[in-house]
Formats: C-alpha cells, structure tokens, sequence
C-alpha cells in the first residue's frame, strides 16, 4: 500500500505556549493529583472534627491570629513577581524574569521563615492527638511544596544566569508560575479551615 | 504558522524512489534503541517499556496464582497443617496485594502504553522519560514487597488492612509499613502513567482523528486514567497516615486522641472501588477492541459504548460505602450507596447489549481472543449480577466478609479482566512479536481456564452461605465446609495448568510461532498500519485519519503527513477537539535519569520506613537526578536566547 | 447443590439460608427474589448471546460498518434491553430498602440488653440491668429468651471485629471507638452458632460463640443459676485445684467470683462448667478438651495470648476436678 502525502508540517513552530504545550498538561495532572490529596486532606480533617466532642482538643492555643494572617499575606504576595516573571518570559525578557523570579524567592523564603516561627508557637505536636496530627502533617506537605518552589525558582535563576536558554524555556517559566500560583491557592482554604476554626479563635492567646 | 495541506486533487509528483528509502534508514538512526545495559536502562521507547510492563506484570501474575494454590492447598482440609496462621496471614495479603497493585492495575495500564500511541497515530508518549521512571518505580515497588515476604516480615493485614490491626499497637514491627510504601510506589507509578496517557490521547492525535473517531479502547485508557488521577491520592494519602501513626506516633487512627478507625476505610474504599474500575474499564475497551476483526463489523453503538465508559467512571466514585455496610452507618446513607451500587449496572448493562448486539450481526471467526470475549460475557454476567445483590444492605450483611464475597469479585476481576485480558495478549502478541501464537495451545489453555475459574470460584458462592467466613486459615471439620473447598482447589489447579499452557504458548511462539505480518486479524484500529513488531518510530509517515476504524476504510494511496524532521526525534502536537496539526514537539532520547531518579525514591521510601530522615537523606539522590534530566544541553535545535557561558 | 445446603446440625448449624430469626429470614426472602429475577436476567442474555453466536449470517464482504436498518433494529431492541434493565433494577432497590425497614423494626421495650465486647479471639458478654447486683457476666455463650427480641450492644477491647450469627441476623462490626448496637430475635428455642466476621488476627480463623435460645422459664433458671458466685469446692482435690488457681497464672487473666482470682484480660469463668464449649466454641467442653487446653493453648490456637501451663499430673486433674464443678 502507498502512502500519499496530504499534510506538510514541516512549517510548524517546535514550541508552544499554554495548553498548546503537552507539558502544560503534564502540569496540569500534577496539579490535579495534588489537589486532590489536599482536598481529601481537608475532607479528613472535617471527618475527624465532626466525630470529637472537643475541636480542638482541650489545651490548643492559637498560635496567633496577626502572624499567621500575615504570612498569608506574605504568601499571597509571592503572586505578584511570579506574575511578572511570567510575563517577561512571554516577551522573552531575560534579565527581567530574573530579577522578578529572585523577588518572588526572597518573599517565599520569607514567608518559610514566619512558618517555622508559626509552628514554634504550637502548644502541640503531631503526637499529640488527631488535630496535632493533621494540622502538622498537612503543613509539613504544604511546606514540601513550598521547598521544592524555592529549589525550582533557585535553578531557573541559575540558568538564566548561566545559559543556554532557549525559546523552549521561555513556556517551562511560565508554567513554573502557574505551578506556584497552585501552592499558594492549596493554604488558602487551610489557612481558613486551621486559623479561622471557631473551636480554635475561642481560645485564642495570642 | 500552520500546516500547509497539498491539494488532494493534485497528483504530487511522487519523489524520487529512494528519497523514502533514505528517509527511512536517517529515521532508524535518528530512534535507535541503545544498546547494552546502560541502553536497557536508559529506554526511553514505549513498545519496549510496554512490553516490559506486561512481562512484570505477568511474573507477579505467576507468584500471586502460586500463593492462591498455596492458600487453596491449607484450605482443601480442615485443621490442615501445610501453613499456620503467621504464614497464611502473609500468603494472603502478598496475594491480595500482588494481584491488584502489582499485576492487575500495571498490566492494564501497561498495555495503554504499548498501545495507545500507536493507536492515535503518533511516535511516543508525551513524556517518555517520565513512562521511564514509572516502570522502575513499579519495579521496585513489586521487589520491595517480594523481598520482605521473603524475609518472613511480609504484611499480614489484609490487602486492605484495617486499622487498628494494622496499626502499631497490633502489628509491632515493619510488615505493614513494607506493605504501605509498596503502596506509595505502585501509586507514584500509575499517576505518573495516567498523566502521559491524557496528555498522549489529548495532543498526539493523528491529523483526522477528532474525538468521536477515537477508538474505544483509548476512551478506555483516558477514562481509566482520569479515575487514577481522582482515585490513587485517597490511598497514598491513607497509607501516608498509617505509616506516619507507626512511624512517629500520630494519631490519625486511634479513637483514644481523636482518631477514627473508620477513617481509615473512608478513605482506602473511596480508592478501593474506583480501582476496580480502574482494572476493568480497559478490559471492556480491550473487549470492544477484539470484536471487530472477529466478527467484521464495526462495534454496535459507538456513542453508547463511550457514553457508558464516562458514566462508569464518574458513578464508581460514589460507591465506596458498600464496603462498609456492616459498620453501623445511619441507614438513610447506606440506601444512597445501594442506589448508587445498583445503578452503575446501567451503563455496563449497555455495554453488554451493544456487544451482544455486535455479535448478532456479524461474521464469526471463533479463534482464541474471541472465545475469551465469550468466556468474559458469560462470566462477568454472573459476577456482576451477584455485585447487584451485594449492593442490598440486608443481604449484605449476611454474606459481606463471606466466600460469596470472594466468589463475586473474583467473577468480576478474573472473569471482567482478566479474560478479556488473555484474549487481549493473545490478539496483540503478533504484533509484539512478530510472531502468532499457536491457535490450538490457545483453545487448549482457554478451556483449562474457562473451566477451572468455574470449578474453583462457584463453589465459593455455596461456602459465603454455609457461613464461611473470609481470611480464615483453617475451618473445623463439623462445619461441613470440606468438600466444597477441596473441589475449589482442584478448580484452582485445573485453572493455573490452564495459565501455565498459555504462558508456554507465549514462550515457544516467540521463538518459533508463525511470522505474523503486519495484519494477520484484519483489524480495523492504526497500530495494524505498522510492521509487526514496530519500528522504534512506529510510523514513517504519521497517518491521517479520516473515519472510525481507519484501517477498514483504507484506500490505495494512505494520507499522511510529511515534514516531520529525521534527524531528530519529532513528532506532531495536535489539537484537543479536531486534532488539527498544532506544532512539531521534540522528544527526548535515551537517558539514565530516569533510573537514577526511581532509585532516589526507592532510597527514600525504603529508609522512611525505618526513619523519617529517609525523607532528607532521599531527597539528595532524587534532587541530584532531576536536575540532571531536565537541565539542558541545547542540543535539541531550539533557538537559543541566551548562550551557554563558558 | 441441594444437598451441599443441607448441613449438619453440630452445635449449632451455621447457614444463613435456614433461617431461624426473623431478620434473617425477611433476609433469605430478599436472596430468593434476587436469585430469581437475576436468574431470569442471565437466562435471557445467554440465551440472546447464544442465538447472536449460533445465527446464520450472509456471506460477509469486506468488514465495515453494520448497515442501517440493521443498526436501526438492533437500537430499538438495545433501548428495550435497558428500559427492562432499569426497571428491574428498580424493583431490587425497592426490594432491598423494604428489607432494611423491616430488619430494623424489631425492638421491644423492657428487653434483655446484653453488652458483647470482642477481643483477641474470644467474647465478652456481659448482661445489663440497673442493679449491679444482677449484671451476669460471662464469656464465648449468650443465652436469650427465645421469641423476644434482645438488644446486643457491641464493642471491642482492640481491633475490629464483626458479630455474626447467620440463622439469626446479618453481621455488625465491633469498632474501637464506634459502639453500636443491633437487636436479634430467635424465633424457637434452639443452638444458633456465631462467628467473628471481621479478619482480626492470628485466631480470627477459631473465635466462634454460641447463642442459646431458651423458653422463658428456662432462660430464668439459667439466669439465676449465673448470678451466683462461684461452687465452693466439695472435695479435697477441688480445693486443691482452687488453691492452684488462685495462686498461679491462672489468676492474672481471669476471674472466679467468689474467689480471689479476678484477672480482666481473659474469659471469665465463674460457670465454666456450665458452658458447652471452650475456647471460643471451637472445642467442646469434656474434661479432656479442658486439660489440653489449659496444658498447651498454642497447639490449639497458636498465636493466642494464652501461654501454656507446665502442670504435673496430680495438678492439673486437681485443677479439672475444680473446673468442672463449676456449674
């Protein structure tokens, strides 16, 4: 049987921005594994809540409602220079992705740092009881996340510094953003489930 | 910038004759497979890590059938003494555990990965390092377990392994952490599977094949695999909770700080029945698949069959309270689970009518892969409708944790899997091999299986009634039980004789079977438009398609697409609804980071189950392999902004 | 397949298709009606199936499609098939959430309550009433009145397990944390067998129990007969076996009333001699079971928590002369 040719693709670009990009939805099934663990997690947290006769168990303190809004606010930041370096990646803007992804790296390490504190002023632990254990094995995931962020931002500097980039790249920092956007929107809700717990501003201290 | 088509009323001047000759031979070049070890473990080719997929899977397939004979061997008298209770607890779980995580759900997402990219008309998966490391991470998952239960520390929990019996208070010791990172592996592996295959079917496409021209097994596959992206978290998640309430004290099981035993079961069943559906929706689509060239028709209802395979999916994820109907949960939302129970049987009832339906009006050839779709009807009718009965609350809590319980989900896994499974691999061998297995060992092997599955299973039914309960190493003698259970042994043996035929037919065909050709079946599906076995580009020219079964509406001259580079590895991005050609994707040749990484896990996961610092210790390995597979080289022919600095 | 149900009646037959409560036998209608109509179901499909693989069919031309009137035909009988299929799945919900009603029904006020905490592999059964004075307390035999309905409260000490006793009832788990409750009628006076349902370890294979439906007079004498302490020896040999009892292992994990032997981690056995069986209802209780039990429990139950007792001869009969005067 012959073969006739209909179709000549030897026109076509070799890279592509979006979900024109098979690597977007590679992205994109990570981002739906991960938040569906989250959301399962949270699920497991309602569950647990919902059979005990005290939540949060008698003794937990808040760790404090100004520091931990404000390392949401810190993280919530993080946003905008990711924003940006992705929009200098769109206009093939090195020296700005650079400048922006390094911002964006210096608030995220920040935004760690207030974490440890946060987690400093914990009157528990993750053996303490059920709570202790949700509420520190789901940061300990979230903070994972949040690591690997740091590590992805550190090599992509570094490779802006060092080369060869390429056009290919250009759509790897964009999606590097849209993955960051995804960490910051998983502590949303647990921010609010955790910190915003009744049971737990009720016997707020600090 | 898009594809420019050449007119199709224009006679193109065929180039000259040896241009596709040269083009071939730079091609073969260009998709070499590596050669030696470091080129075994840096294949990166999804035929041969397809196959490497079946092949392992087969061999768990083998020690879990040799477990099930050791179990039935204890069973076939009571107060027998061939194993005590430490050791059948073990033989147990390792088969319960072999079955789903390392032979049935990798066999069937193996097969995906042999075949979906030829089926859609494209060169590889989309991620090809990453199909890589998923099948090491499998492997090392399965070698993990096996080395356990060879050193006497295998699990002995259950395949689900409930807590608190799991937990550390009544399983001291590290057989169930062996159990819940063998877990973490198979899971990591699957996941990674299911994303390559959506990203696959959904931008690899051939130019033509817009989404009602997709064939029903790669509706299959996608379906299957948005269930393992939505399903495999609640497991890992799970058994992340287990390992951390033995590892370092915490408390998400233990009612005594708030934890919940019944947590535990949520969220194992909201995995655990999705994954059952994980391993028989490919099975309908390999069904789907057999019968076209067996009866020369196309399957009877297309929109119907996709329609139900959706359906399935989405209803399989509210039906995990079933099993846990004699748990004590209020009776108005265990009716909401009976209902949802019974009303999955909808959609697969369509899909038995449409391939009976097929049957009806078509040419017969009864070979082998055939008689399996038969043998898969007739099985997978009385195991679902004894599912249906399940699904009852009251008559479930007579017969839940019964060997009627047994008897319907091995009707249903062996009879809606893996039959169609036998009849899959006896199907696609020629294509993988070259070759064609023996038709008469084929009907040979068929009838041992047929007719052991039968032997060893329906008597179980009658058991699940006389009151004989699940995962008991013995039974005493009064109870009558004995008879029953020493046919259903004999059963067992007739049914692995019947394996052992088929695994040979494999063996000796390979090495002297028929050449096959590349279309011995007459099919109708696009990885038949290729030589058997493939070349490592499957296809000189990526096909076009222009209906439902290419293959059956083929003209003398093929559409095909030219203009793909072969001096190095491109193939074609296409769009998600029509699949109009998009852009040309490079594709990465063989590397060794994939293996490199898949130990890195392996470290972690193996020395976190002794200390949580497997997790820092780990990540240096891991870390080190990533960063090596994806920091460029600038070897790809991109255009390059900013040069290396020296 | 008639014959295979029909069992012997050892100690209490097990089948949860003879039934003899009324929730399993409201439960053995459900199983007959789904039997039938999914009989009928498979019948049918097979019988399409043979007819569509047996068929004569036209010399077949090049493979393709079905042609239209064909596929036209063939949709209007697909479409049937289904709209049978959901009906009749429609008539098994109603079936089977109908049942569900009626199982839970039962209940009476003033009832025998009767608490049942599983453990590792045996059964606590301790009787409820709001004079601690009348609280029986016993192990591995529940006694009922036959013809009422009693309420079984259920919970368990480690890990889950599952209490089943198919001529009465369908199952219910015992769950750490999750205490719950099921009520069960025997309609007749008679042995009824129970088994753990729920894989708890070791010797999940050998934790049966017994449920003895008595008419009412005689559910009150043996009442009675269980709220009195402990015989008092009448022989020298008794005594000697009490004294054994009391100062050895023994007393660690179980309690004689009356006695200073009042472990908690085992069977209370206060009227041992009075029950039928031993060691979960896996062996009945003649003196030689007792000796070889107590002498080498691992043998019998390997993995059980019960260590052996290293007795001499005049020991050990001591100890059975005791035992068995337990009544």
């Amino acid at each position: 049987m012959s073969e006739r040719p209909v179709l000549d693709v030897s026109g076509l670009p070799t890279t592509a921005f979006g979900h024109r990009d098979p690597l977007w939805w590679g992205l994109a099934g990570l981002m739906s594994i991960e938040g569906t663990m989250f959301a399962i997690m949270a699920a497991s947290y309602f569950y647990l809540r919902g059979g005990a006769h005290l939540w949060p168990p008698a003794g937990t303190l808040h760790p404090g409602l100004g520091i931990t809004t404000l390392n949401l606010a810190i993280l919530l930041a993080s946003i905008v220079p990711m924003h940006f370096a992705a929009d200098a990646a769109e206009r093939e803007d090195l020296p700005k992705i650079r400048l922006w992804l390094i911002v964006a790296t210096v608030l995220i390490v920040a935004f760690l740092g207030v974490r440890i504190a946060v987690l400093q002023r914990l009157t528990f632990r993750w053996n303490s009881h059920a709570y202790g254990s949700l509420i520190w094995t789901t940061v300990g995931l979230h903070t994972l996340h949040v690591v690997t962020g740091i590590v992805e931002n550190l090599l992509l500097i570094t490779l802006l510094t060092k080369g060869p980039v390429e056009d290919k790249h250009m759509d790897d920092m964009r999606l590097n953003s849209m993955y960051w956007y995804f960490v910051v929107a998983c502590w949303v809700p647990f921010y609010c489930i955790f910190f915003l717990d009744p049971g737990l501003l009720g016997a707020s201290a600090g | 910038m898009s594809a420019e088509p050449i007119d199709p009323g224009r006679t193109v001047e065929d180039p000259p004759a040896d241009v596709p000759e040269a083009d071939r031979r730079l091609l073969e070049r260009t998709w070499e497979y590596a050669s030696g070890l470091w080129g075994w473990l840096a294949e990166v080719d999804h035929t041969r890590i397809g196959v490497r997929y079946i092949a392992t899977a087969l061999i768990f397939f083998a020690l879990g059938g040799i477990e099930a004979l050791m179990m039935r061997v204890q069973l076939a008298r009571p107060e027998n003494g061939f194993l005590g209770p430490d050791l059948y607890n073990q033989v147990f779980t390792t088969h319960g555990s072999t079955m789903m995580f390392l032979f049935a759900v990798p066999i069937m997402l193996g097969l995906g990965v042999y075949l979906v990219p030829m089926m859609v008309g494209t060169r590889n998966l989309a991620f090809p390092r990453l199909n890589a490391f998923s099948y090491y991470v499998y492997l090392i998952g399965g070698l993990f377990l096996y080395a356990a239960f060879f050193l006497n520390t295998g699990p002995d929990a259950g395949w689900f392994a409930y807590v608190p019996l799991s937990g550390p208070q009544f399983s001291p010791g590290k057989r169930v952490d062996v159990w819940a990172q063998m877990i973490t592996f198979t899971e990591i592996s699957s996941l990674a599977v299911a994303v390559n295959l959506i990203t696959t079917i959904f931008k690899q496409r051939a130019p033509g094949m817009s989404l009602n021209r997709i064939p029903i097994y790669v509706w299959a596959m996608l379906v299957t695999s948005f269930m393992v992206i939505f399903a495999m978290p609640a497991v890992m998640l799970s058994s992340l909770m287990l390992a951390l309430d033995r590892l370092v004290d915490t408390h998400f099981f233990n009612p005594a700080e708030g934890g919940d035993a019944l947590l535990w079961q949520h969220l194992f069943w909201f995995f655990g029945h999705p994954e059952v559906y994980i391993i028989f929706i490919p099975a309908t689509g390999i069904v789907s698949t057999i019968l076209a060239p067996f009866t020369r028709r196309e399957v009877f209802g297309y929109m119907a069959l996709v329609l139900s395979l959706v359906a399935t999916g989405f209803i399989g994820f509210g039906l995990w309270v079933h099993h846990m109907f004699a748990t004590g949960l209020p009776q108005l939302g265990l009716s909401f689970f009976t209902a949802a129970s019974i009303m999955i049987a909808i959609p697969s009832g369509i899909q038995m009518f449409c391939w009976i339906a097929t049957l009806w009006g078509g040419k017969l050839r009864f070979k082998t892969p055939l008689l399996y779709v038969l043998a898969f009807i007739f099985t997978f009718m009385i195991g679902g409708l004894t599912g249906v009965m399940l699904a009852a609350v009251p008559f479930n809590t007579q017969v839940h944790d019964t060997y009627f319980v047994v008897a319907h989900f091995h009707y249903v896994l062996i009879g809606g899997a893996v039959f169609p499974l036998l009849g899959g691999l006896f199907y696609w061998f020629p294509k993988m091999t070259g070759r064609m297995l023996s038709e008469t060992w084929g009907k040979v092997s068929f009838a041992l299986v047929f007719l052991g599955f039968q032997v060893t299973f329906f008597p179980q039914h009658i058991l699940g009634f006389e009151g004989m309960p699940r995962r008991v190493y013995t039974y005493l003698p009064e109870t009558g039980w004995g008879n029953l259970n020493l046919l259903s042994t004999v059963g067992a043996f007739i049914l692995g004789l019947g394996v052992l035929v088929f695994v040979g037919n494999m063996l000796a065909s390979m090495m002297s079977g028929a050449p096959a050709g590349d279309d011995p079946w007459e099919s109708d599906t696009l990885e038949w438009s290729t030589s058997s076995p493939p070349p490592p580009y499957n296809f000189q020219y990526l096909p076009t398609v222009g209906a439902r079964a290419p293959l059956w509406h083929r003209s003398e001259n093929q559409p095909v697409v030219v203009g793909l580079r072969s001096d190095r590895r491109e193939f074609l991005i296409t769009g998600m609804l029509d699949a109009d050609p998009d852009h040309r994707q490079v594709s990465p040749g063989p590397t060794i980071w994939p293996f490199f990484l898949s130990l890195g896990v392996g470290i972690t996961f193996i020395v976190g189950i002794f200390t949580p610092w497997g997790l820092p210790i780990g990540a240096v390995p891991c870390a080190i392999s990533l960063i090596a597979w994806f920091w460029p080289r600038g070897d790809q022919g991109h255009h390059v902004l900013k040069e290396k600095k020296s | 397949m008639i014959l295979a149900l029909l069992l012997p009646n050892w100690i209490g037959g097990h089948s949860s298709l003879h039934s003899h409560g009324v929730q399993a036998a409201r439960i053995e209608n459900l199983w007959w009606l789904m039997f039938w109509v999914c009989s009928a179901v498979f019948v049918a499909v097979m019988v399409a199936t043979g007819i569509a693989i047996t068929r004569k069919t036209l010399p077949s031309g090049p493979p393709g499609p079905i042609a239209p009137q064909s596929r036209r035909r063939m949709t209007r009988v697909v479409a049937g098939a289904v709209g049978v299929t959901i009906l009749t799945l429609f008539v098994l919900l109603f079936a089977s959430v109908s049942t569900s009603r009626a199982v839970a029904s039962l209940g009476a006020p003033k009832a025998t309550v009767i608490k049942v905490t599983g453990h590792q592999w045996w059964w606590a059964v301790e009787y409820q009433d709001l004079n601690p004075s009348r609280i029986v307390t016993t192990a591995n035999e529940i006694h009922i009145p036959a013809g009422r309905p009693v309420l079984i409260q259920l919970s368990s000490a480690d890990v889950i397990h599952s209490f089943w006793v198919p001529s009465l009832h369908g199952k219910r788990d015992l769950i750490p944390g999750h205490d719950s409750a099921i009520w069960i009628q025997a309609d007749r006076p008679g042995v009824y067998r129970g088994l753990c349902a729920e894989f708890c370890g070791h010797q999940h294979a050998h934790m049966d129990f017994l449920v003895i439906a008595d008419p009412p007079d005689r559910y009150g004498a043996w009442y009675n007969a269980q709220l009195a302490s402990s015989t008092l020896p009448a022989t020298p040999s008794q005594q000697y076996g009490r004294q054994l009892f009391e100062s050895g292992p023994c007393a660690v994990c179980h309690t004689i009333q009356g006695t200073d032997a009042n472990g908690k981690l085992g069977p209370e056995l206060t009227h041992l001699a009075s029950r039928r069986t031993l060691a979960a209802a896996i062996l009945p209780n003649t003196r030689g079971n007792l000796g070889g039990w107590i002498v080498d429990p691992q043998s019998l139950k390997p993995g059980s928590y019960m260590p052996a007792n290293n007795l001499k001869p005049d020991e050990l009969q001591a100890m059975l002369d005791y035992l068995g005067s337990l009544k």
